[in-house]
């Protein structure tokens, strides 16, 4: 089997999970619902019925395929690092402060110097647990769990207590950024935000870093077999260290892009899980830049037309949430499959010498 | 200061033990529950999920019924079955715990939100009129004696419940064959295969008493600590959980001593708000519980990596 | 020494025992094994001799291809270990199977534990205490029943294993390599225990390839050889020798065409290297030797003597605990993995499909490993894939690899086919020190010819080969001068001679022999 041939039976499988799991979703809607027809056509053809729907979607889609790319990064890396929510606080927050008290500087410095304050926030948060993974084994899914809550935390903290806009009143938030900072909108008409560019770059560039470049071709390797990779010489620690670098930086990108393209300023608690809706999207994505962009959209998609059932019928929302959920249990069970398949195929072609059959076959 | 005296007051009142019980009572009831499976070797990563869908359950059966007992009785049952599905996904579909657990915390978050739409047509959150909750355990003659009064009575059911399923899971866990057949399982399972002890089916009963555990804790957030039902409002306390698993060395008591701690944590934030103009930030006693299980993370494996190092130096 | 059993009765017979596996491997092709009652029977054979397959097919785990099993002059095939064991069969694994925090008590009766309480619910941990109690009077195997496993050493982990199947009633106990892991003393302290419970009327089935143990303590042996039964016979009526005779004897031997050379400097010097392995255990011991230029140095030797941890060693994937490995005036001992590799070291590893490639990767990536960094292949961080894909199918073509494209998945590809790849790989570099590790395992006839074509090329282009093999055939076939490991040391050194024969190697891997310390060149 050649690698293209493995990637279409991965996307047909995805394809297939995804129509399962829509199927299922209109079963519960024909159950719940008084007027399901209803419900299931504002769910899938509302996001698509008018201009401004459709840049919800898309606008939706932004942060996460940000926050998809930073998860696919690091699971390519075979590294379960959940902190992309973390990460993103972070780097919204060290790019808001950079918005705000970097005076003095033009436009086209100041917003690049913002990003980079972002991205740094996100990598040097997201470091943290990469170290303690590869320096003592740390397990990263609780450190970066708990470090999710740590920033989440403390960054409430620094916006309540030291940052905040006394104009601000019950929901805290910093002053307003400069008009000239935030991510301009593409039309009246069509209120995409700019930050589309941004994330389609993004793509590019992580697509190019993994498949293009030695510290990509690095990556993959220790994620798919690191004895393989310790073998030929490669630094599986750092490698892992900089997976976790690369996918806070991103994260800490979604953050920004979130807060000048939609808030205009840091607010708090402004990311409604779009680190852990991260996870989701990669693991639909198989890991793959591009199916990252097309996860996002299809995700956000899901949402809007979850909420526009909510507004047009007797069907709520979290509809949504469900065939997301039924989504992400499907597809992980069919790479299972797959996976499955490719050991039967592969035991088939071993010749065993005494045969390496386990004792634990009871 | 008015605050410390305010403070010291209720110390000295008691009051505190009441607030440490009860803030501590989920934690270590969805903890023992964790630890059940993760002594099996599979570690519930959904257990913050499983807590709010009972939470939810459990109000929603009592209000409808007038019931607590079979509200209790609901939350557990659905928490069993759950985790029945998750230990089907994980066991056999092999999709990743990881994968799994937090497909079940989503899952939780939308289903329950969605049904408390569709059936009670709240949003946010569900108040029900006289609710039959969970009630208190008050001792006749004990409450009238000084110390012993504040400390023994007046707690939640619970919050014994709780207490008793520290003593339940150790006798459980070290007392039966069938717990010595759990520990075995998760620490060495080609050894416990090799002498016929059935591991997958030891593995899915052993996320079967998560999902009772779980169920208790949730049920007791939403009928004994409250009377509704908020939106998400487990609140991390699943994850809570899970890091105290992590901490507690796989026993029974540790997992008492690390509730303790994290709800000692969470007490001194609930105390916190209630005294005004307080020096101290919520914030940093909220950031607390999580800052702790990182450090102790961290002791564990460097201890962990210098035991290994000292049996065989094989190159890094 | 027990009685001899001219007249005891039969115990166990397994007769003409043939197990093919689906994929064409013959692991078992007549075997014959008579054991008495009372007897200690040594089951003695190389790797790959069939004697894990039988002892398999046995315990139920797996089902012969044809051929009888008689238990007690019955006939059966057991459903599985338990069953096997119900009808009082034990078994020792050479791997442990115990549970670390759990004590020696709890250990035995894992599984079987005396119960009391409503529903049996609970452990009825006094009736266990005493049971096991009186279990280590009566055979004598000294053990704190409340003692921790974890804390147990080697010898006394293997007496709770032991005490495992006589709980369980085993009358019939089988012992799989016990002594690769125990010390002297141990071993002493075994053989003790053992020649008790033979008095007592148990019998034992002792595999092992350390024939003066057999010596020592059996009363019968069974040689296998290449899956048959070569020979059965009375211990006292054998000789260590012929015994390595009858396993090391070869039926065909592939030679390979060779050309006297001679060899040139040195170019891999060991001294005095000690290693411990992954477990603690002392599996190099003062090892020294040259290997030159131009030259096939074979090391021959039963698997598990060290030869892993030698091979580790050398590439740096293993710290050694002591001394220096030279090559070319430099120590590579402290180095790193990448820093050896790129000095023009070539490491076809033991073990292909995890550490020697990446299955779940393209042919290309296996392919490019070494030289992704190379100024040549790359553009400032990126990859030039152009050159990158030309190398690799250049590397296809002249190694012979038999695949679509170069975008295949390497876990597609046959053994052969992937150990190609893998020499491919190495062979690219033009190393100046080649170390091949068990190449031909797992391969198929073509191949095998063609990587041992491939070697002596390299040999003849003046590469130092270092080449370790459990295959003897292999070793002789390849190598100018041979080494042999037993036990961790270097026991010869021999050169290659027409007049040089298996049985004499043989000797030495069985640790017969051992020549005195000449093992450097001047």
């Amino acid at each position: 089997m050649n690698q293209k041939r493995a990637v279409f039976l991965d996307v047909a499988g995805i394809v297939g999970s995804a129509v399962l799991a829509i199927v299922c979703g209109f079963v519960i809607i024909l159950l719940v619902s008084d007027q399901p027809f209803q419900a299931i056509s504002s769910f899938l053809a509302g996001p698509l019925s008018n201009a401004f729907h459709l840049s919800t979607v898309i606008n939706k889609a932004i942060p996460l395929v940000f926050t998809g790319l930073a998860l696919a990064v690091v699971f390519q890396a075979n590294v379960f690092s959940m902190g992309a929510e973390g990460q993103l606080y972070v780097g919204g927050f060290a790019g808001a402060l950079a918005a705000l008290y970097v005076t003095g500087i033009p436009v086209w410095l100041h917003v690049p110097l913002i990003l980079l304050c972002a991205i740094a926030g996100g990598v040097l948060f997201g470091a943290i647990a990469g170290v303690l993974k590869a320096r003592w084994d740390a397990n990263e899914v609780v450190t970066t769990l708990m470090l999710n809550y740590v920033a989440i935390i403390m960054t409430s903290y620094l916006v309540n207590n030291v940052f905040k806009d006394p104009a601000s009143g019950g929901y805290a938030r910093m002053a307003f950024f400069d008009r000239d900072l935030l991510l301009p909108k593409l039309s009246g008409t069509f209120p995409v935000h700019a930050g589309i560019f941004l994330a389609v770059a993004a793509v590019i560039l992580v697509y190019v870093l993994l498949y293009k470049t030695k510290i990509g071709y690095e990556l993959r390797l220790v994620g798919k077999n690191d004895k393989f990779a310790r073998y030929g010489g490669i630094l599986t620690k750092r490698v892992v260290v900089v997976s976790v670098m690369i996918s806070g930086g991103l994260a800490g990108l979604a953050g920004i892009v979130e807060l000048l393209g939609v808030h205009g300023t840091y607010k708090d608690n402004f990311s409604v899980g779009l680190g852990f809706d991260g996870i989701i999207i990669a693991l639909l994505a198989r890991n793959h830049p591009i199916g990252v962009l097309l996860s996002a959209l299809f995700y956000a998609y899901l949402q809007v037309g979850g909420q526009i059932m909510q507004a047009e019928s007797d069907v709520s929302r979290e509809l949504a949430i469900i065939i997301q959920v039924l989504l992400v249990l499907f597809v992980s069970a069919q790479a299972v499959f797959g996976y499955l398949k490719q050991r039967a195929i592969l035991r088939q072609r071993k010749p065993s010498g005494e045969g390496k059959v386990n004792a634990d076959v009871v | 200061m008015p605050m410390w005296s305010n403070l010291w007051m209720q110390i000295a009142d008691l009051t505190i033990i009441a607030i440490l019980l009860r803030s501590m009572t989920p934690i270590l009831l969805a903890a023992l529950g964790g630890l059940i499976s993760d002594v099996t070797g599979v570690t519930n990563i959904g257990l913050e999920g499983l807590m709010l869908i009972s939470a939810f359950t459990s109000i929603a059966v009592s209000s409808t019924t007038g019931s607590w007992v079979l509200g209790v009785l609901a939350g557990v049952f659905v928490c069993v079955l759950l985790s029945y599905l998750m230990g089907f996904f994980h066991l056999r579909m092999k999709v990743d715990i990881i994968i799994t657990g937090f497909a079940v915390n989503v899952f939780g978050s939308g289903v329950t939100v969605f049904l408390m739409n569709k059936i009670f047509h709240a949003t946010g959150s569900y108040n029900p009129p006289n609710l039959s909750k969970i009630p208190t355990v008050d001792l006749p003659f004990i409450a009238d004696v000084p110390i012993l009064g504040k400390l023994l009575s007046g707690h939640s059911l619970m919050v014994w419940i709780g207490l008793i399923s520290v003593v339940f899971c150790f006798f459980m866990l070290y007392r039966t064959p069938y717990g010595v057949h759990l520990r075995a399982i998760g620490e060495a399972p080609a050894s416990a295969r090799s002498l016929g002890i059935p591991v997958r089916r030891l593995q899915y009963s052993a996320f079967a008493w998560s999902g009772v555990f779980v169920g208790l804790a949730g049920a007791f957030m939403s009928m004994g600590m409250t009377s509704m039902f908020v939106k998400d409002m487990t609140a991390g306390t699943g994850f809570l959980a899970l890091a105290v698993v992590l901490l507690g060395n796989r026993n029974p008591i540790g997992i008492l001593i690390g509730s303790a701690v994290f709800g000692l944590a969470k007490t001194f934030e609930t105390l916190l708000q209630t005294i005004p103009n307080s020096p101290v930030p919520s914030q940093f006693v909220q950031v607390l519980p999580y800052v702790v299980t990182i450090v102790a993370l961290v002791v564990f494996a460097i201890r962990r990596q210098r035991a290994k190092h000292r049996t065989s130096p094989a190159a890094g | 020494m027990a009685g001899v059993c001219d007249t005891m009765t039969v115990l166990l017979q397994m007769k003409d025992i043939h197990k093919v596996y689906p994929n064409g491997t013959a692991a078992n092709r007549g075997v014959d094994l008579e054991v008495h009652e009372g007897e200690i029977h040594a089951l003695v054979g190389e790797n790959g001799a069939g004697k894990s397959t039988l002892m398999k097919i046995l315990f139920g785990l797996e089902a012969p291809t044809s051929g009888t099993i008689l238990y007690k002059g019955e006939p059966v095939r057991f459903k599985g270990p338990r069953d096997a064991i119900r009808h009082g069969l034990g078994m020792v694994h050479q791997h442990f199977m115990l549970v670390p925090s759990l004590t020696v008590s709890e250990n035995i009766v894992l599984g079987d534990e005396p119960r009391k309480g409503w529903f049996g619910l609970f452990r009825d941990r006094d009736k266990e205490w005493k049971d096991i109690a009186e279990l280590i009077r009566k055979f004598g195997l000294k053990l704190d029943p409340h003692a921790v496993v974890d804390t147990l050493s080697v010898g006394q982990k293997q007496r709770v294993e032991i005490l495992k199947v006589l709980y369980r009633g085993a009358k019939l106990i089988i012992l799989d390599e016990p002594t690769a892991v125990l010390t002297p003393q141990e071993t002493d302290e075994l053989f003790h225990s053992i020649k008790s419970l033979v008095a007592q009327g148990y019998t034992i089935i002792f595999i092992t390839h350390k024939l003066r143990e057999v010596m020592e303590i059996s009363d019968r042996i069974t040689v296998l050889r290449a899956g048959r039964t070569v020979r059965t016979m009375l211990t006292k009526d054998t000789t260590k020798e012929e015994i390595s005779r009858l396993m090391v004897g070869r039926d065909v031997l592939l030679r390979v065409e060779k050309q006297e050379r001679q060899p040139g400097d040195v170019v891999l010097s060991l001294r005095h290297v000690s290693a411990t392995d992954d477990k603690g255990v002392p599996a190099l011991k003062d090892v020294s030797f040259d290997v030159r230029g131009g030259e096939v140095f074979g090391i021959a030797g039963v698997e598990g003597n060290g030869q892993t941890e030698l091979v580790e060693v050398i590439t740096g994937l293993r710290k050694a605990t002591g001394g220096e490995v030279r090559y070319l005036n430099e120590n590579l001992v402290g180095k790193s993995i990448g820093e050896i590799r790129s000095l023009n070291i070539g490491h076809i590893p033991e073990d292909r499909q995890t550490t020697g490639a990446c299955l779940t990767s393209t042919i290309e990536e296996n392919l490019v490993l070494d030289i992704y960094r190379l100024p040549a292949y790359k553009r400032g961080p990126f990859l030039n894939r152009k050159k990158l894909k030309e190398f690799a199918r250049t590397m296809m073509k002249t190694y012979d690899v038999r695949a679509a494209s170069e975008e295949q998945l390497a876990g597609s590809l046959s053994g052969g086919n992937l150990q190609k790849v893998v020499i491919a790989r190495e062979m690219a570099k033009n190393p100046k020190l080649l170390i091949a590790s068990q190449p031909t395992r797992g391969v198929d006839i073509g191949a095998i010819e063609f990587i041992h074509r491939e070697i002596i090329k390299k040999r003849d282009e003046g590469t130092a080969v270092l080449l370790v093999s459990a295959e003897l055939s292999e070793i002789m076939s390849l190598s100018d001068r041979i080494g042999v490991l037993y036990n961790g040391e270097l026991v010869a050194v021999l050169d290659n001679t027409d007049e040089l024969t298996e049985q004499e190697i043989g000797y030495y891997m069985l640790g017969i022999k051992k020549a005195e310390k000449e093992a450097t060149a001047g």
